[in-house]
């Protein structure tokens, strides 16, 4: 009876805990697959095959990749067919690649941002030998890109839906108050005492509170964090949070709140301007009944120096076959050659990853007539991506992001709030 | 063994072989994975085996402000939930018009996605243009930042959670309700019994066993909350800083986001054995009763 009663209590408790099941996993295999590249370049012998890519892009984005690979998988002469496995949304893949990493059951090939992989680096494929012997222009893909996938001592991809952040703007409004596009810290400041003053609402937004901070300690000539921790416990440093909190805290510049993102508040005139993705400008309404207003786009401002925060992820190999490896490949190519970026930016919005996409005439005729795609254009020389090649570095975006908000709220001094976020980084990889 | 008991193993063997693997492994597996220092889920490497993750989970304010979350949520998510859904039952059930409709209504966000009706919430509470503040404005209250403010964060969660979990409570109630002999109420019309007094002695007393059965499995479900923090924070866990935060919500961010798969497997069992405690305290009474029973026969 007792022993009922106890068999009982443990069911129920499992009925509980069965979320525990979403922890399980198998933690078998440890073998390492950085095949060594095939020496391609001489003679390929691709045999026919299938690979698997697994992508988190939807509505038109998807259907553009969808038109992509098609066009590759009937245009290739070995017989390679890609088959695409929409994931959902980025969060989706990374969590399903994690799960899948542990029961070593990986796609050949993946779209990814270097911090899903930290933790298994060394099972994606090194495409050094690739890029050496079968890649006759890396050279002409965006440096920020190239360092990006060199990050982890290897080349651990190539760059595909690639975004910036830029300022989007009530130019409407811009214009009434006789404000201009800012190019700097005090043309922020400025506009941001205007706009208040006048308007009463606030100026400016970021809707990624940690890639403004990165942004703006680089645009102070400094430097955010690393493997050792927090490298930003200077003068600078405590200089930009002094910039930073003093936004904030004058009401130049608020949180995005109970907001997704900016483009609802920017759309519904409830800000002057924000920090968003390229990508987001198709959120942006100007057409809404009574609050209609011409959009604005223009680079980040910059300080000392300019820097532009670079978003987006790459596509990465996991394939172990070598075959498979191949064909993946042709099919990275294929995606990152000059006729496909400048479709996959035309159809998307994303921004073409090499040098001489920007500069071909067709490129050039639709930047005439999309303002985004200029601005973005006009800041690519100093783009930059976030160190991400090491354990920790996805909590620390979340610890500063948040970290950030509450600061924020609290409406801390600038040395407080130095002090705080160099802690949160600190202890994240202590 | 003899043979009609291997029989009868052999029947549930299906089950027992899916329950091993599924729930008992994994299980297990979690148990020791919480004792592994810098477990790695990619190869199953660990640095020792200690204390280290508890040690470490206990540290962390945002465990504990996890804790003290979810624990006031079970207080009030339960509770609310089965007095207001036994009210609403008992008014479902008598003789009003459009009975089916309103059974229908009532029943309608148990049968949504919870991301759905997080989006409608999202709405309702908007600060500068909801449903909620603008009812609020009538009476001078407000505007209140449901859910820009951090102080509030935990009230709306528990608004939109109680809000959410009466249907299913309405639903078996009401199941409750129309078992109950009619006979009880009409004797009760024989004697005019007053109606309160006919809800305390009659239909309480009648659904005791249902309530007990809505109250354990609200809280085992209102400690594993996530996804009502999920949807209605926007993917987030409060609108600053995880000021909402709830068990399962960190056990999930150490797992996905900060991969220290040690510590949230540490947090996995806690909430196990607290989930095992509660549903402990929650049989004493019933057990206690049982053992009266039979000492007085």
């Amino acid at each position: 009876m007792k022993m009922k009663r106890i068999m009982a209590l443990v069911m129920a408790s499992i009925m509980g805990a069965s979320l525990l099941t979403a922890c399980g996993g198998s933690g078998g295999s440890t073998e390492t697959t950085t095949a060594a590249a095939a020496a391609a370049g001489s003679e390929k012998d691709i045999q026919p095959t299938t690979i698997t890519f697994w992508h988190g892009m939807n509505n038109k984005q998807e259907q553009s990749l969808t038109e992509l690979t098609e066009k590759f998988n009937a245009e290739n002469e070995y017989g390679i067919t890609v088959e695409l496995v929409n994931q959902g949304s980025y969060s989706d893949l990374q969590t399903k690649l994690m799960a899948n990493a542990a029961a070593d059951t990986l796609p050949d090939i993946a779209q990814a941002y270097n911090n899903y992989f930290t933790d298994y680096v060394d099972k994606v494929v090194a495409l050094d030998d690739f890029v050496k012997n079968d890649y006759p222009d890396w050279d002409d893909i965006l440096e920020s890109y190239r360092t990006e996938n060199s990050e982890y001592g290897k080349i651990t991809g190539v760059p595909f839906n690639k975004s910036t952040y830029l300022f989007f703007y009530n130019k409407t409004m811009f214009d009434e108050l006789g404000l201009e596009a800012p190019k700097t810290w005090d043309d922020l400041q400025h506009i941001g005492e205007v706009i208040l003053e006048k308007k009463g609402l606030a100026a400016i937004g970021y809707d990624s509170m940690c890639d403004m901070l990165e942004a703006a300690l680089r645009q102070h000539g400094e430097q955010y964090v690393d493997e050792t921790g927090a490298l930003f416990n200077t003068d600078g440093g405590l200089e930009t949070l002094e910039f930073i909190m003093n936004m904030y805290n004058s009401g130049y510049a608020r949180l995005v709140g109970e907001d997704n993102y900016f483009s609802d508040s920017l759309s519904n005139g409830m800000i002057g301007g924000y920090v968003g993705s390229s990508t987001g400008v198709s959120y942006i309404s100007t057409d809404i009944e009574g609050k209609e207003f011409e959009l604005g786009v223009c680079p980040v401002v910059g300080d000392k120096t300019n820097a532009a925060y670079n978003a987006g992820t790459n596509i990465v190999m996991f394939a172990k076959d070598a075959n498979n490896q191949k064909a993946a490949w042709e099919y990275m190519k294929f995606m990152t050659s000059k006729e496909s970026t400048i479709k996959w930016a035309m159809d998307t919005g994303y921004l073409p990853i090499r040098t001489s996409a920007y500069e071909s005439d067709e490129y050039k005729a639709f930047m005439e007539g999309d303002i985004t795609a200029q601005a973005a254009y006009e800041q690519a020389p100093y783009g930059f991506v976030s160190k991400a090649s090491f354990t920790g570095s996805n909590e620390i975006r979340n610890v500063v992001s948040t970290t950030l908000n509450e600061l924020i709220t609290d409406k801390a001094d600038a040395q407080t709030a130095l002090d705080t976020l160099v802690a949160a980084v600190n202890d994240v990889l202590k | 063994m003899n043979r009609r008991s291997f029989k009868g193993y052999a029947y549930l063997a299906p089950v027992l072989v899916i329950m091993l693997v599924f729930t008992a492994y994994p299980l297990v597996k979690a148990i020791f994975m919480s004792f592994c220092e810098n477990y790695s889920i990619i190869n199953g490497s660990y640095k020792g085996i200690n204390l280290e993750n508890y040690k470490d989970l206990f540290d962390d304010k945002l465990f504990i402000r996890a804790l003290g979350n979810t624990t006031l949520y079970v207080a009030f998510v339960v509770p609310l939930s089965v007095v207001i859904s036994l009210i609403i039952a008992n008014l479902l059930n008598s003789h009003i018009k459009f009975q089916g409709l309103f059974q229908t209504l009532y029943f309608l966000p148990y049968v949504t996605s919870v991301i759905a009706i997080g989006v409608v919430w999202r709405w309702i509470m908007n600060s500068n243009y909801g449903l909620l503040n603008y009812i609020l404005g009538f009476f001078g209250i407000g505007p209140i930042g449901w859910l820009s403010d951090p102080k509030y964060s935990m009230t709306s969660l528990i608004i939109f959670a109680v809000w959410k979990s009466l249907a299913f409570n309405i639903m078996i109630f009401l199941a409750a309700l129309q078992g109950i002999s009619p006979d009880l109420y009409a004797a009760a019309r024989v004697d005019s019994t007053p109606r309160l007094r006919v809800f305390f002695k009659i239909t309480v007393p009648a659904m005791m066993p249902i309530i007990a059965y809505a109250f354990i499995m609200g809280i085992i479900n209102a400690f594993k909350v996530y996804n009502e923090v999920f949807s209605l924070f926007n993917s987030k866990a409060g609108p600053v800083n995880n000021e909402a935060i709830t068990i399962v919500y960190y056990i999930y961010d150490q797992f996905y986001n900060n991969y220290k798969y040690g510590i949230a497997a540490a947090g996995s069992v806690v909430l196990f054995l607290l989930i095992m405690l509660f549903t402990m305290i929650q049989r004493l009474p019933g057990r206690i009763k049982a053992k009266k029973e039979a000492a007085q026969k």
